[in-house]
This record gives structure tokens, sequence and C-alpha cells, in this order.
């Protein structure tokens, strides 16, 4: 599982990293953190900073991000003297987010903690008592920014009616969101009937379920990603949400949970954008075995969601068109310094300022049960 | 191997159907199998030449070559594979003009001996080159090469293209085993397609080339759906990142399956490069550029939203319409003709003014 581990290494390395840097919407000018896997910390401003507030027109717009990255207190305890006490480092949330969102606009941050390296654990009650522990200080930090902050409950879905039990907990007495998950379980694919009892659950509280990648470490060959570009990040992670998701519609798991929201990072990987393939392949292929009964974009349009980071104004355009503008979602990967700031949308160049207001917050204040007044 | 014989069987399985596709969304109903009338195709008043980039064929005497060697099993050459009447039947139907002949499968590259590879690419480019010679207007050739073997490769290619009156070659990635098309063994390949200044069509074999095809089995026919868009796109990656591109700048390359996923998700490579220059410093120019110039992409994306962000990304300069037939997607002309996005200068670039630009072809006014 290198690339998970890379992964959280980023996320810890990024948190503790370069807020020293000029910050500025010329993100992309931004270099990256020394050519670690997962790239360089956004730039928090030091210090107070004004809060950044989006309008579109004269219109104050809300601006909710669901793909954002973090630690939290707590953990390291609960592994402490196991093999897995390496993983739970890395500097916890602290007040250099609040600084980073106020500086982008962001007005309400849904956190999640990434990695999925806990999903490794074969001891049920420490997996319990990890999934516990991250719950536990996700909440108390939402509880102290209520305004600003929401979190994603994390899961041991190595053990799926755990995982639905933490889940329900997580909802209803955390005041958690949804779930947030990787491509697989130890290479298992998630549309495994095993893991119904988790899909089950989040189809029954109605909640979104934000799927983030690790690498496609569960498809690849060790090797396959030691050649330059950065390949293991570019195309690993478009490849496993693909793959992830693929599963999900072939296998029929949106047909047995009709209510499910999965929300797929980085604009749901390369299926939105090139779907057609995927679409046809039931028709096409004679050894399709398809067992989805209905047509693969009624999927994509229904139960599979985005986010916005295609990165580019014609790769959102493309992105809404396929999927229509309620399944697209704005996302940043705070604290990794990918250049999606809110002006992306904002000055988008063809969509209407609704549709903008709709994928800035609007889908998300639905999904996520957030009343109006909470945000004014 | 698997994939390799996944695709033969998949070529048999076609070959047992016909060109309409079972069952079918009506939205891509094609038309319905008529008489052979050849379809003409103009838009506005103008008569324009409609060439297929991407049409697959098999050559039956290869049996014989292989004959009592481990490989005669790979050869399975399906009716539908072979070049004929039927096959110029359905290219009227849809209105193809043109359709460049490319060898794919690759199984071959699997062949350790040199003189047999030689020899197995021999008979599939002269038995190429047999029907180019009976339907002199209705195909071109394209060689097949041992890319194992980077410098009989470039042999054959020069061979194909000298000897035979070939147009360019068909390669495949997944299929060259553990080496890389990038590194420096194939510079002789590369340099004699630039020498020549012919066009390459890659088309992908399952994604084998990562490891990736061991978990293609499941339902949706991954390793076509996944695995092939996958492998066109660590092909071309490995061929911008790693400097090939740069090296060898008269290259020309089409991607089958409109290039894989690279040209449609563009934004997460040139962020990475801009995030991480060190990340990418194989390359000298911004990713995009090399869609603008060196590769091209063929239009299987079947629909005119998926056209659109193609066009939007790389320019219609850069695509080529492709049918991959004889395997039934449906990818008649008619998605190009009726796109209202294109203008018909588009259109006609699209469904053949490029390559009959690119490959030195006659206008459809000569005809």
């Amino acid at each position: 599982m290198q690339n998970r581990r890379d992964f959280f290494k980023a996320v810890a390395g990024a948190a503790a990293g370069a807020y020293a840097v000029g910050r500025g919407m010329p993100a992309l000018a931004q270099r990256g953190g020394g050519g670690q896997r997962g790239g360089g910390a956004a730039a928090a401003p030091a210090g107070p900073v004004k809060r950044r507030e989006v309008f579109i027109g004269r219109k104050r717009v809300k601006v909710i991000d669901l793909h954002a990255h973090c630690t939290v207190d707590g953990v390291s305890e609960v592994v402490k003297g196991t093999p897995f006490e390496r993983q739970a480092g890395g500097r916890a949330l602290d007040q250099d987010r609040v600084n980073l969102i106020d500086s982008e606009g962001i007005d309400i941050q849904v956190l999640t903690i990434n990695g999925y390296w806990w999903w490794e654990v074969q001891d049920r009650d420490l997996a319990g008592r990890i999934v516990r522990a991250q719950n536990e200080g996700l909440a108390k930090w939402v509880a102290a920014h209520p305004d600003r902050f929401l979190a994603l409950s994390s899961v041991s879905l190595q053990f799926p009616e755990l995982a639905a039990e933490q889940l329900d907990y997580g909802v209803k007495q955390l005041g958690l969101r949804g779930a947030t998950i990787g491509g697989h379980v130890n290479g298992e694919s998630l549309s495994l009937p095993k893991f119904d009892p988790f899909w089950a659950k989040a189809n029954e509280l109605g909640v979104v379920v934000f799927m983030h990648p690790g690498g496609a470490d569960n498809i690849v060959k060790p090797d396959a990603w030691k050649a330059r570009g950065d390949i293991g990040n570019i195309i690993g992670n478009p490849l496993e949400t693909t793959y992830f998701l693929t599963r999900l519609i072939f296998d029929g798991t949106f047909d047995k949970f009709p209510n499910l929201k999965v929300c797929g990072a980085h604009g749901g990987g390369y299926l939105p954008s090139y779907f057609q393939r995927t679409e046809v392949a039931c028709d096409v292929r004679g050894n399709a075995m398809c067992a989805n009964k209905k047509h693969p974009r009624e999927y994509l349009k229904t139960n599979i969601m985005a986010d916005t980071m295609v990165l580019t104004d014609e790769g959102l355009r493309h992105l809404v068109a396929e999927m229509g503008i309620s399944q697209v979602v704005y996302g940043t990967d705070n604290p990794l310094n990918w250049p999606v700031p809110v002006d992306m949308i904002v000055n988008h160049s063809t969509l209407t300022d609704a549709q903008k207001e709709q994928i800035l917050s609007g889908n998300l204040m639905k999904l996520l049960k957030i009343p109006a007044a909470a945000t004014a | 191997m698997p994939n390799r014989r996944e695709f033969f069987r998949a070529t048999a399985a076609a070959a047992a159907g016909s060109f309409v596709m079972r069952g079918g969304y009506a939205a891509f109903a094609q038309a319905a199998q008529g008489a052979a009338k050849r379809r003409e195709i103009s838009i506005g008043r103008k008569r324009i030449k409609v060439i297929d980039s991407h049409a697959h064929l098999g050559i039956p005497a290869v049996a014989e070559v292989v004959k009592g060697t481990p490989f005669a099993k790979n050869v399975n050459v399906a009716p539908n594979l072979v070049v004929g009447p039927d096959r110029v039947r359905a290219m009227d139907e849809w209105g193809i003009d043109i359709a460049l002949l490319t060898q794919q499968g690759g199984w071959w590259y699997g062949v350790p001996d040199r003189d047999l590879a030689r020899a197995i690419v021999k008979t599939q480019n002269e038995g190429t080159a047999a029907i180019v010679a009976k339907y002199p207007d209705r195909f071109i050739g394209m060689a097949s090469m041992p890319l194992q073997f980077p410098d009989i490769a470039a042999e054959m290619l020069e061979d194909g293209v000298k000897r035979l009156g070939f147009k360019g070659g068909g390669i495949s990635a997944g299929f060259a085993g553990e080496k890389e098309l990038s590194g420096p063994e194939y510079d002789v390949f590369w340099a004699k397609a630039q020498e020549l200044g012919v066009l390459l069509f890659m088309h992908p074999g399952g994604g084998n080339d990562i490891g990736a095809e061991k978990h293609f089995g499941g339902k949706g026919a991954l390793g076509n759906t996944i695995g092939n868009p996958l492998e066109t796109t660590m092909f071309l990656s490995h061929l911008i990142y790693e400097g090939t591109l740069d090296k060898f700048p008269g290259l020309k390359i089409c991607g089958a399956h409109a290039g894989g996923y690279l040209p449609s998700y563009l934004g997460r490579t040139d962020a990475q490069c801009i995030r991480q220059a060190d990340a990418c410093t194989g390359k000298k120019r911004p990713v995009e550029d090399y869609f603008k110039t060196q590769i091209m992409v063929d239009s299987m994306i079947f629909r005119e939203e998926g056209l659109r962000h193609l066009v939007a990304e790389v320019g219609a300069g850069q695509m080529v319409y492709g049918t991959d037939m004889p395997f039934g997607w449906p990818a008649n002309p008619d998605f190009i003709l009726n796109a209202t996005f294109l203008n018909n200068a588009q259109k006609e670039q699209i469904l053949g003014g490029n390559l009959v630009k690119l490959l030195k072809i006659a206008p459809a006014a000569t005809n």
C-alpha cells in the first residue's frame, strides 16, 4: 500500500510545511513541495487574514468545499505500540486551516481523513478505536468552529458491519454528514456483496460517501508508476476512482442501493470525462455480462457525483455537460496546493450564475442537510 | 498474455454476429443493414473523402508460418477480419471511402526468435499489400512490426513503406513485455518512423503493460472499457514525459479510442507539471503542445458532447475518423456530420481531410 502511505505523508508534510510561501490567486504559479508525491502545501498566510467573501455579480454566495484532507489529535495514543504507530502522525488541524479557508473564500469546509492506512488493521477492537478517535477528533474540531467546518465519518471498511455501525453513530451522535472511503479495501472491490452492510447504511441514512483514491495500488504492478511525470498521482488516482465507480455500475451496486450518493474525487476520475466507452460497453461487447439494470448514464446523473477538480474551464464545462449540474460540487484538495481557486467557477465562461451557485454550495446544502440560515 | 487471447476471442465472437449491435440503446441505433448501395458523403454540396483510420484485419496465411510452433494457437483469424467483399459492403453502407488497415493484437511481440518474428510480420504485411492491390481505391496498408526487436521493427516499417507502399505502421504498447517504448533501445525505431515521415497508429491491448489485466475480468468487459484507454494513456504519457517526442519531433502518432483518457482529462496532467516541475523534467514543452503537433486521436468517442470536448482540447486538425471495424462499435460518421458545434471545414478535416493531407492521398474530387 505504498501509495496510500505516501499520500498520508504528503498530507502530514503539507500540514507541517511551507505555509510561508506567498499566497495569491495564481496558485498555478506556485511550486510543489520539493517533489514529494502529493505536492506541497497550499500557502496560508502567516497571521490573521481577511476573510474573502465570494460574490457572483452582486450576490454573496456561500462556498462549500467537499474535498479537504486533515489529521486530528488523539489517534497517535490509540496506535502507540502497534505496527501502525508511524502512520497516525502529522500536524493536526489548527488555526492555519482557518486562515487558509478564509483566504480562499471557503465558508464551509467538509473535512475528511484519508489515506485509509487503518483498513489494514486486522484487530477489530483496535480498528474500532482508531476510527472512534478520528471521528471524535473531527467532531471536536467542528464543534469548536461550527459555522466553518463539517466532517465526514471515517469507517473501518475491512469490517463492513462495524463500518455501518460507525457511520450510523457518526451521523446520529457526532453530527458527521457522511462517510469517506478509498477505492478498495486491501485490494478488494467495494462492489463485492460483503460490503453491502456499509452501502445499505449509507443508503438508509441518505448521506454522501466521498471516495478518494490512493494511486490504484490495487490494480497495477508495483513498478508501474516508476516513470517521470508523477504518473502515480496523475494517472493512478483517476484510474482507481474510475475502476471503483465502474464496478459499482456494472456489478449492480447502485441498483441494489438506489439512494446512494457517491462523490468521486478529482472530477470522478476519468469516468465522467470519458464516459462514452463505458456507456456503450454493455451493448457492444459480447463478453460484458453487465449486471446493471439501467443505462450507465442514469447512474452518472443520479448516484455518482464529482468534485470540480478537473482544473480547467473546458474540463468543467464538459463535466457538467456529462453529469448534469446537480452532480458537480466544489472541491479544493486542501491543504495540497492544486490550482483550484474559487475563481475557476466564479469566472467560468459558460456556466450561468445559478449553475455556479449550485456547484459552489447549492448542491451541497441539500446533500449535507445544511439549513439555509446556518450559512447566513 | 491473456489479453492477446481475449482480443482474438472477441474477434471470433464479433465474427459470429454482424455489424448490427446486440440490444442497443435507441440513441445508438444504427442504420439497418440494407442493400449494398455505396453511400457517398457530402458536406454542403461538396463530396468529401471519408477515411477510417482505425480498421482491423487478419491474414490467414500466417497460420502456415507458425505451424508447429507454440504460436500456432494465436492465429485465429475470424472471418470478419479477412478483408473482402463483406468489409467493402460495410464501408459502403457507412460511407467510408478508404480504410487504413492495421494488424492488431500483437501476439507476435511475444515471439523470441528473430527470424520467426520477421517471417510472421513479413507474411502479414504482404497479405495486407495484396488486399490493397485488389482494392486500391478503398484501402491503405499499415505495416505490422515485431516491436520486441526495435531494429527489426524499423526494418519492417521501412520495408512496408518502400516496398509495399504502406503509409505507416500499427503499434501496440502492452505487448512489448517489460520493455518501455520510451526507452533508448527504441530510438532506432522512432528514428526510422521520423525519417520516413509516416504515421504510427497506436492501438492498445487491454492494459496488461502495467499489470492491470487480472483485475479486468469482471462485468463490463473492463479490459476493453478501462484497460484499453488506460494503456493508451500510459503509452502517450511515457512518450511525453520521458522526452521521446522531443527527441523525435517529426513523429506523428495517432492514439486509438480518442487517445485514451489523456486528451479528455488533460487538466490534471498540466497542473501537476506546474505544481511539481521536478516531476516533468524529461519533456521540453507543455503537455497540450504535443497534442497540437505530434499526437493525433481518432474519433471513437461516439457522442457529440465527447467529440466537442475532444475538439476543444486537441483541435479538429488533430482528429481523424475511426470505426474499429469489424467490431460493431456505434461509430458511423453521422455523429460527426450532425455535430452542431462543428463547421463544415472541421467536419471535413476530421472525416478525411487531415489524413488526405498527412498521407498525401488524392482528395475526393480526383477520385
